[in-house]
């Protein structure tokens, strides 16, 4: 008889990497089928290409990195399908490959692999697309669905009134910002299905509630101080997709609970200062980054106080 | 209400903690042709061995003496000749001293000495007894039941609590004691209380066993200062720290023992071999163990001390399927055996076997930081930072970050969604702190 000996213990949960990510892609669901529902077949090839470039990508990099082989993680998935949710259904296919492969190789990967990057690789491939080709990334067009066009015809320039449909939020019904029928990026602008991959994430646990609803209401509580329109700026822009997608990123927000919040409600600051001075459109992917970069700081000063012990260990 | 404690997982929720297969089975005796006794059963110094091959020894008989403040004595099993004193490979990482006895069949017992009711008997006397019965805590730890019964005289304990949590998933040894013979859970609260002249005495039960709850607050019934508590069924609830903090509020301080904050906590099935000990005047000779996993029939068994793991399932109708896996306890702390030869000891609650399957030990990935170990933590402590410090070899760094209040419970490996074996780890690294004094 040949005994296995191990340490305990000996029957592990079953959930896995794997599974954590496929119940962040079942999340997207929703918000992929609204995406692709409202801007038509163009929407889905964006999403494929940004999906399949990160990863080729990655087994390409651990190939050539002679390092486990790991896309079966379902990670790069993920980060293929977020990216393209960020991206204009109008945009050119290279933008998502050279996005996908930016984050994977450069963001992820470079870095160590799953786990040691402390950017999130899709929010970091935006915000490069963003800064290198601007006039691409930052021009949002109205659904084809509204505008009653059903083909991948490109919108033309009048549906197109303002570069984004932040800046004149007060354009639209609450009614039009929860169904999508907003100019935006694929992921964005369909409220409704976003809310619905939050509560699934909340159901089956992959998430807790603090980040985005803290994120979510410090947005709303700003705005309202600051006099605008606290329902119209959270329902706006790419707010709810950050903060439930992205901001939710494990392994680039903080460890303990106290950090977390600290790091929703610097989030929703942010936020809410770059959308007021209008420095860009949108400032969902700034905040969120610049709160990642803070994250190794904010886990360092925040602990718990351990069973037993009086003084707490900063 | 149902009392608790901050963290902690809820293990094998699915399989209402692998308990199914064992619970309510009634309790069945097995007396073996064989039993190895192990001398170094207990926490403290090995016992010293009286008996030489060939000695004609009967049930109870001291076979080997105590050795030490923390020794107790070790009683023979079964009535028959001394075969061997040897040393054998058991559940410990060196072999073990141990006794072998092989059966007469007459199963004949010494002249026993009991010191009476529990309630008349001189409360001074109790301790005593209590040592020369050989009793160490059966919820597996081991520790000398005397020990603790003796707490330093500036330690004013007010509290006993009596463990019948039964948190390790598998198990259903102390739940089936506590619905066969719940009296003799409430007469060994009982001695002990007197013995260390305390008031308060709690039983403190997981709610998935409400029908345990029923059969001790019968049982505990008009017993003076005697009564039953529900606990959230959680782990590590058992854990003596957790359980202290969930019934009492209070912490153990950090280096400390539950003495500290006046509090001693006992094992049902402690507590029953002290009421043997004093109403009968028996020794430690037998414990009930859950024998469960891949066997026929899942059983608790009332097993003699040094009966071999093999003898114990066969009298569970033996394997289903080739066994991968053998463990001695729960999943979450259980001691994997090295074959089947090894034996049971006082610490022994179960024995689990798992098939090929199952054995299967799932290869680590990068940890992705998602704080499930840190939710799990029943000490608070933080293991993603601790396991960091401790692949990086920053045994200080570890320590600082309270690594040796790390009551290796499994909770954060049980959780960890890249199986990274963190318990495994700060085992290591506490053991190599303790050795090098870091």
């Amino acid at each position: 008889m040949n005994l296995r000996l191990s340490t305990g213990p000996h029957y592990l949960h079953r959930e896995s990497t794997q599974t954590l990510m496929l119940d962040v892609i079942i999340a997207l669901v929703p918000t992929t089928a609204a995406g692709i529902y409202l801007f038509g077949s163009k929407a889905a090839w964006v999403l494929a290409v940004a999906v399949a470039s990160a990863v080729i990508c990655e087994y390409i990099f651990q190939k050539l990195a002679k390092r486990p082989v790991r896309i079966m993680d379902l990670s790069a998935v993920v980060t293929g399908l977020i990216l393209g949710l960020n991206l204009p259904a109008e945009a050119p296919l290279w933008l998502p490959a050279v996005g996908s492969a930016f984050a994977i190789i450069i963001v992820k990967e470079l870095f160590g692999g799953i786990g040691h990057n402390f950017l999130n690789p899709a929010l970091l491939a935006r915000g490069v697309l963003l800064a290198s080709w601007p006039a691409r990334m930052s021009v949002y067009f109205m659904p084809t669905r509204v505008l009653g066009i059903t083909s991948a015809v490109p919108a033309g320039p009048d549906a197109v009134s303002s570069a984004t449909a932040l800046l004149r939020p007060q354009g639209y019904e609450v009614y039009d910002l929860l169904m999508g029928n907003i100019p935006g990026t694929i992921g964005e602008v369909c409220k409704i299905a976003i809310l619905i991959g939050f509560l699934y994430m909340l159901f089956v646990g992959t998430i807790k509630w603090h980040i985005p609803v803290i994120f979510v209401g410090t947005v709303a509580l700003m705005t309202w101080l600051l006099g605008g329109d606290p329902l119209k700026a959270v329902l706006s822009g790419g707010l709810l997709f950050g903060a439930v997608f992205m901001a939710t990123d494990y392994v680039t927000n903080p460890m303990l609970t106290i950090g977390q919040i600290i790091f929703a409600v610097g989030c929703g600051i942010l936020v809410t200062v770059i959308r007021m001075t209008k420095a860009y459109p949108e400032g969902v992917t700034y905040a969120i980054l610049l709160m990642n970069i803070a994250t190794p700081l904010i886990d360092k000063m925040t602990s718990r106080r351990v069973y037993g012990t009086v003084k707490k260990h900063a | 209400m149902r009392l608790s404690f901050k963290g902690g997982i809820h293990p094998l929720k699915e399989l209402h903690e692998g308990k199914d297969k064992s619970m309510h089975k009634p309790i069945k005796e097995l007396v073996p042709e064989k039993v190895a006794i192990q001398v170094d059963m207990h926490v403290g110094a090995p016992s010293q061995p009286i008996v030489k091959k060939g000695d004609q020894v009967k049930v109870g008989q001291v076979i080997a003496t105590a050795v030490g403040n923390l020794g107790i004595p070790v009683h023979a099993s079964i009535s028959g000749a001394v075969t061997a004193v040897t040393n054998r490979q058991m559940l410990g990482k060196k072999a073990s001293a141990i006794i072998e006895i092989t059966s007469d069949g007459q199963d004949e017992w010494v002249e026993l000495h009991p010191l009476g009711d529990v309630e008349t008997v001189p409360a001074d006397k109790i301790i005593q007894q209590v040592k020369d019965a050989g009793i160490c805590g059966l919820g597996g730890a081991c520790f000398p039941t005397h020990v603790k019964m003796s707490p330093a005289d500036d330690k004013k304990i007010d509290t006993i609590i009596i463990n019948g949590s039964e948190c390790e998933t598998f198990l259903t040894a102390d739940h089936q004691l506590m619905l066969e013979e719940p009296e003799r859970i409430v007469n060994g609260t009982r001695a002990i209380m007197r013995a260390m002249n305390v008031k308060t005495g709690v039983i403190a039960i997981e709610d998935n066993k409400m029908d345990a709850v029923k059969t001790m607050t019968d049982a505990a019934s008009g017993r003076e200062g005697v009564s039953v508590v529900v606990l959230k069924t959680k782990y590590p609830q058992g854990s003596e720290k957790n359980l202290i903090k969930a019934v009492t509020k209070r912490e153990v301080p950090s280096g400390g023992l539950p003495c500290d904050c006046g509090v001693a906590v006992f094992n049902v099935g402690t507590a029953a071999a002290v009421a043997d000990a004093i109403m009968e005047g028996k020794p430690l000779v037998k414990r009930i163990t859950t024998v469960t996993g891949c066997v026929k029939e899942p059983s608790n068994l009332k097993v003699r001390i040094g009966t071999s793991f093999q003898d114990a399932i066969d009298f569970a109708g033996g394997f289903t399927e080739e066994p991968g896996k053998i463990f001695a306890g729960g999943s979450m702390t259980g001691i994997a055996a090295p074959n089947t030869d090894v034996c049971i000891s006082k610490a022994n609650n179960g024995i689990v076997v798992l098939n090929k399957k199952d054995s299967v030990v799932k290869s680590p990935t990068g940890c992705i930081r998602c704080g499930r170990c840190i939710d799990a933590c029943p000490i608070m402590l933080n293991p993603q930072k601790l396991k960091e410090l401790c692949d990086a070899g920053d045994l200080a760094g570890a320590k600082k970050r309270y690594i040796m209040e790390c009551c290796a419970c499994g909770a954060c490996s049980y959780v960890c969604p890249a199986k990274l074996e963190l318990s495994a780890s700060f085992k290591e690294a506490k053991d190599k702190i303790t050795a090098r004094g870091v």
